[in-house]
């Protein structure tokens, strides 16, 4: 197998693990198994990027302002 | 103490919470707000890249949501459905603004400049133990949108192909060429990054 030919397959083969001739030619090819590497790493960091910022308080007060507009709330409970 | 706070503080769950906001409770609805907000928002701005359309796309998505509360069912997770809500927005805004989602005219072929590069070098360049979150957010961020679109929801928000595939209209052998190319894109991007961190320094 050649590197244009893992290319082609390229796609379906980062989130598997290829066939046992696309995995032979990745053991004996620096390049193509160091973009096979590089593409795997960035979709495991990815997954590791967690939601880490909270919208302006101007959005909750916009969509208070639609809801009484739009007559979507009952009035507020007390605690 | 903030109202989603004081409201599970009481001893009330999310269930609960959103029977009541079913009801109109504005008290709920700010609850589910307080709960989901993060989420929501961080799903709009990674998809946009824009911090304002981020806040309007997610003030529509909470709106949405409570407009259409009463239909949920509870047959998936809450958060589940709420975010496909979300993605919907989002897509819906998009089209609107005429933004390239995914050319139906791709096909699974990679383009040759998103092959193997030859010129790569010694193994310093393999990008493993080098991406922190700021500069792979950045780099996201960088990513045009057709291609930050599908790698944010399949790679960062766990969506699978055949779902995208549903949600943007297009094939699932599509959904998979754009994520690879934007995967290409990010590497690329990446080591420029680190390349120019490197220069910095020297």
């Amino acid at each position: 197998m050649t590197c244009a030919e893992l290319q082609k397959v390229l796609p379906y083969i980062i989130d598997g693990n290829g066939t046992e001739e696309e995995q032979a030619h990745l053991a004996t090819c620096q390049v193509c198994s160091d973009l096979v590497a590089d593409l795997r790493y960035i979709a495991e960091c990815a997954k590791l990027l967690v939601p880490m910022e909270d919208p302006s308080p101007r959005v909750w007060d916009g969509i208070e302002k639609s809801l009484d507009r739009e007559g979507l709330t009952k009035a507020r409970r007390t605690f | 103490m903030t109202i989603a706070k004081k409201i599970l503080a009481n001893g009330m769950s999310e269930h609960e919470a959103i029977d009541l906001a079913k009801q109109g409770d504005a008290e709920c609805f700010e609850a589910l707000y307080g709960l989901h907000k993060r989420r929501v928002y961080s799903l709009c701005l990674r998809m946009v890249g824009n911090t304002a359309e981020a806040e309007d796309l997610t003030q529509e998505a909470f709106l949405q949501l409570y407009r259409k509360i009463s239909t949920f069912r509870g047959e998936s997770a809450f958060s589940t459905w709420l975010h496909r809500l979300a993605v919907n927005v989002v897509l819906m805004h998009l089209r609107k603004k005429g933004l390239p989602e995914v050319s139906l005219e791709e096909t699974l072929e990679p383009q040759q400049e998103d092959g193997p590069k030859k010129d790569i070098g010694t193994r310093d360049n393999v990008l493993a133990g080098s991406i922190d979150r700021v500069n792979l957010e950045r780099a996201i961020e960088s990513l045009p949108p057709g291609y930050r679109i599908i790698f944010v929801l399949h790679d960062v928000e766990g969506y699978e192909h055949n779902e995208i595939a549903e949600m943007m209209g297009c094939s699932i052998g599509n959904s998979k060429s754009q994520l690879h190319k934007a995967r290409m894109k990010l590497r690329d991007l990446l080591k420029l990054s680190r390349a120019e961190k490197a220069a910095a320094r020297r």
